[in-house]
């Protein structure tokens, strides 16, 4: 059930029209206001400098891959590959960078890569009709074992100093903050207003309605997930160019986190509704509740728990933040 | 909405209260036994060999063998660097025929099948470093009972699974090494915190364990603040790190790096702090991956044994058992390049002393 | 019977892929290597049972690894640390298991979370759970006649293989016979309709849930009979293995379609390749590479077979 098909009170009010839409932003946001407030009381240090940045710089990436993620999702499809095909593009660019290659190579080829990879998964998906997750359940294992075949497992070292792309500072701010607030904000931007982009909501929405009225579903499918591995590169880079090591095996359930965050973010799971705005704030939210408990000294063994209750806890409270509206 | 952070404050406020442990968090809870503080070595209990015995094992003396070597895990330069050795050794014999195979992810459930697929395949020789002691068991012993020579390396499994364990370093003198070496950076007092990959971790649970207790005798004024788990995931030790260096502030002087994951990611975050100088990276780890920190400075001694000696010592271990020169009982062995090693707690085979690592030998190595 | 086709392919696939590695090996097609694999393979298969009923329905359970988990730590919590009788341990194990699967079906029936959701967020809770319990300690020193359950044999065959073909009777009839079957069927065809055709959608689900909460747990107790300790991060990932057998079963991820029968090839299948490609001298990780195309091309092809039949 959408905020769009939810019958509207007589002339709502600015306050009530915009909680309509933006719901689930502001739960989100809330959250992470109330963590920012009751941490910060609890221990000033929680609001320095520092921390905020490594706060809002440390998920960058996963916030990053959560907007092609968003897209995907959107469009009515799924991905559960994307942290295999961010561990595969992460060696591409170290490898290259390794190799001697100019510095804009080892950034630019594994983006296109992850563009061309996710391309082919669209059409196998739009064209021959399989399951997204039936096709991407198959990709996470043909890249996983593919990496680790092609690497034997070997870390990436001594890449030169100008590939760190997600070390600089520009105006005193880490890159990976720009990149994902300007990747977050154009792509809002575009969704709101760009015809093609409101396709995907269409296609989503009921891809069958939306063939009627002469949008290929097809062709809406493989953009989405052009435009995912577009964002999967972009994360890859950040991913790669944060530390000196280059790991060949990407972090244990990262397909889930990304998926976490977009679904959080209020990207429903069933296609046709959502922004790519709740889900930056998502992979913040996460950064911020990692960073909170660590703070709060909750002894690290209930951290998992104490996650698994606040995704819970966000997920009801919007439920019971659609239902009111509906009621009305 | 309100219901939400209501909840969130709740959950929080109930969990912290719960937190405060008396010993250091991510320990186990086994008997530690924490060497003399000035180093003396403890008086050896000699033990009877307490390995098992492969059942009607056949003559295997100087023929060539097939081994599987079966890690943790595969795709961390650690392991890496142990399945070089063994190939190393391997291609010095001559005679052993060796691949290395194992699960993407430290899980046991993986790494059983693993083992059991190859004990149908037919080899002759099982190398292994147990996810976890128990849980391996099972299988180890039904490689034994089909006649197959089992040797482990890195992580034990209990000991009547195995015939020998080639013991990279006592955990006792891993622990001793790494406080000794924090203490003497920090001046012997101040804040330290633990970065370890997760509390189930068998040796890694060890170590803190043992540190805990070595720290109470020797170093009482080192000040445990806080162990963190980030899993063997670059990124997330990076931000656990960074999250201990901004809540502690100048309370921390040194993290602890429990594994060749966390150690480069805490040094990389000490780096990205500017904290160089101001709070030390102890902590295992291999060569390669903490170059760029040892030769800025920023990190003073990496504590490791050469993982590939131990590889290699293991190979050569599993060739002497095979050969049936290497047997229950046996006080030393020889293991090729490394000359004689000796054998304690019954069945293990001791590698010798940690090893550190600083600027002045760091270039030496490559793995 | 257009049903019936993928498993038909799945069944042509399994043989060819038989075929091959036992050409490929002699070691593989042997009855102790056969009945090894069928003890190796039960758990998965036990959850992938009930997966094939949640997914019919439309569904998806995602905590099937963390409730595996949960129930782990809990018997060796309840035997060792509260003291009771291990028979009883165990059904207290098991029941936490099936209160852990109601409440994910409470959570998606009351308050229409989107199942994918709902479970996702009891992913991470349950796996919490059984971390923040053991606190990273492990619980041994069962007695010797509780590993019968995961190490021993009865006629000659390893007791959990027994377990799972009974189940796998009683999951097929269920789903194929019985009036339950059809309601799981005819809600992951259209829910609303269901409602409509005076089918309890809710209790329906709930069962669901609670069931594969129930089959996680067992699972989970065979385990650790099996490897003889209990550990919290027992049975991580278990959900995509789970729900790759499933699908490799022909069970569609949309609802409304699939059977056991399937399933259970579907298990099979990823057994005997991963068993039988490492006999041949494949590593593992080919190993992966090698499921992922068998995946996506035993869907392909079933999908050619129907389009076909349909035209």
């Amino acid at each position: 059930m959408t905020a769009a098909e939810v019958a509207r009170p007589p002339r709502p009010s600015l306050v009530s029209r915009t909680l309509e839409a933006y719901g689930q932003e502001i739960v989100v946001f809330a959250a992470i206001a109330v963590l920012f407030v009751v941490v910060g009381s609890v221990n000033p240090r929680f609001l320095s400098d520092s921390n905020l940045i490594s706060i809002f710089s440390g998920n960058a990436y996963i916030a990053v891959a959560a907007i092609g993620m968003s897209l995907v999702i959107i469009t009515g499809h799924i991905d559960v590959s994307v942290g295999s095909l961010i561990g595969a593009l992460a060696t591409i660019a170290g490898t290259l960078a390794v190799s001697g290659y100019p510095v804009w190579v080892a950034w630019v080829v594994p983006v296109l890569v992850g563009m061309a990879v996710n391309a082919m998964v669209g059409a196998v998906i739009a064209y021959v009709k399989i399951p997204s997750i039936v096709v991407t359940l198959g990709m996470l294992s043909i890249l996983k074992g593919g990496l680790i075949s092609l690497t034997g497992g070997a870390w990436i070292t001594d890449m030169p100093p100008a590939f760190f792309i997600a070390q600089q500072r520009w105006f005193g701010i880490p890159s990976p903050i720009w990149f994902m607030v300007a990747l977050t904000a154009v792509v809002a931007l575009w969704m709101r207003h760009s015809p093609t982009a409101r396709m995907f909501y269409a296609v989503g929405g009921n891809a069958e309605a939306a063939r009627a009225t002469g949008i290929s579903p097809e062709r809406t499918t493989v953009i989405a997930f052009t435009l995912h591995g577009l964002f999967a590169g972009i994360a890859a880079l950040l991913f790669a160019t944060q530390l000196q090591v280059i790991q060949s095996t990407v972090p244990p359930n990262l397909e889930l986190t990304v998926i976490t965050a977009a679904v959080i973010g209020g990207v429903s799971i069933l296609g046709g509704t959502g922004t790519v705005v709740g889900s930056t704030l998502a992979a913040i939210l996460f950064a911020c509740i990692g960073s909170a408990l660590v703070f709060l000294n909750v002894s690290a063994y209930w951290l998992k728990a104490v996650i698994g209750l606040l995704i819970l806890a966000t997920v009801l409270a919007d439920m019971a933040r659609r239902r009111r509206y509906r009621r009305i | 909405m309100w219901r939400t952070s209501l909840l969130a404050a709740a959950a929080v406020s109930l969990l912290s209260g719960s937190a405060l442990a008396a010993t250091w968090t991510g320990g186990d809870d086994l008997p530690t036994n924490p060497l003399a503080c000035d180093g003396a070595a403890a008086a050896a209990e000699a033990k009877p060999y307490d390995g098992g015995t492969p059942t009607n094992a056949p003559d295997r003396k100087g023929k060539e063998i097939t081994v599987v070597d079966v890690p943790k895990l595969i795709g961390i330069g650690y392991f890496n660097a142990t399945s070089k050795g063994i190939a190393d050794a391997a291609a010095e014999l001559g005679n052993v025929k060796v691949t290395t195979d194992g699960p993407t992810k430290a899980n046991i459930d993986e790494q059983i099948t693993f083992i059991d697929n190859y004990i149908t395949s037919g080899v002759d020789g099982i190398l292994f470093a147990a996810n976890d002691p128990v849980a391996i068991a099972p299988v180890l012993k039904k490689a034994l009972e089909r006649g197959i020579n089992v040797v482990g390396y890195d992580a034990n499994s209990t000991p009547d699974a195995r015939q020998w364990f080639v013991n990279q370093a006592e955990f006792n003198g891993i622990a001793k090494s790494l406080v000794d070496r924090m203490a003497a950076e920090i001046g012997g007092e101040g804040g330290i915190a633990i970065v370890t990959s997760t509390f189930t971790t068998p040796n890694q649970a060890r170590w803190i364990a043992e540190m805990a207790d070595y720290a109470e005798k020797c170093h009482p004024n080192l000040n445990w603040l806080e162990t963190v788990e980030a899993q063997e995931d670059n990124v997330l030790s990076f931000n656990q790190a960074t999250t201990l260096i901004n809540k502690y502030g100048d309370e921390l002087k040194g993290i602890f790096g429990m594994t060749s994951v966390a150690t480069p990611a805490s040094a990389e975050a000490v780096t990205q702090a500017g904290q160089c100088g101001n709070v030390a990276v102890v902590g295992l780890a291999t060569p390669n991956a903490m170059k760029p920190y040892v030769e800025s400075g920023c990190v003073e001694s990496v504590v490791l044994w050469n993982p590939v000696d131990l590889g290699y010592a293991a190979m050569q271990v599993l060739r002497k058992v095979a050969d049936g020169e290497l047997q229950p009982g046996a006080t030393s062995v020889e293991a090729g390049k490394l000359g004689e090693l000796q054998v304690i707690n019954g069945s293990e085979i001791l590698l010798g002393a940690p090893f550190v690592f600083t600027k002045d030998n760091v270039n030496d190595f490559d793995f | 019977m257009k049903v019936l086709r993928h498993e038909t392919v799945l069944a042509i696939l399994l043989a060819i892929a038989l075929a091959i590695l036992a050409a490929q090996s002699d070691r593989f097609f042997t009855v102790d290597n056969l009945l090894n694999q069928g003890r190796l393979m039960a758990e998965v298969g036990l959850v992938a049972l009930v997966m094939t009923f949640v997914i019919v329905s439309a569904g998806i359970d995602l905590s099937v690894g963390s409730i595996f988990g949960l129930v782990a730590i809990l018997l060796g919590v309840f035997w060792q640390n509260v003291g009771m009788p291990l028979p009883l341990a165990i059904v207290a194990a098991i029941v936490v298991g099936v209160v852990a699967g109601l409440a994910n079906g409470w959570v998606i029936t009351r308050f229409k979370v989107p199942p994918l959701v709902a479970t996702l967020a009891t992913l991470a809770l349950y796996r919490g759970l059984a971390e923040g319990i053991s606190q990273a300690r492990s619980v041994r020193g069962y007695p010797e006649w509780f590993f019968v359950l995961g190490q021993g044999e009865v006629l000659g065959v390893p007791t959990q293989l027994w377990v799972f073909a009974v189940f796998a009777v009683v999951a097929s009839v269920i789903l194929g016979l019985s009036p339950f079957g059809r309601a799981t069927y005819a809600i992951g065809s259209n829910a609303v309709a269901a409602r409509f055709s005076g089918i309890r959608v809710d209790r329906t689900i709930l069962a669901i849930y609670a069931a594969s909460g129930l089959m996680s747990a067992i699972a989970a107790v065979i385990f650790v009979s099996r490897v003889s300790t209990t550990r919290s991060d027992m049975g991580t990932g278990l959900e995509l293995d789970v729900i790759t057998a499933v699908v490799l079963g022909g069970t569609s991820i949309f609802g409304g379609r699939g059977t056991v029968i399937g399933t259970v090839l579907g298990v099979m299948l990823i057994q005997a390749l991963k068993n039988g490609l490492a006999l041949s001298g494949v590593k593992g990780d080919g190993t992966i590479v090698v499921i992922g195309f068998v995946l996506i091309a035993s869907i392909v092809f079933s999908n050619l077979f129907r389009r076909n039949s349909d035209g």
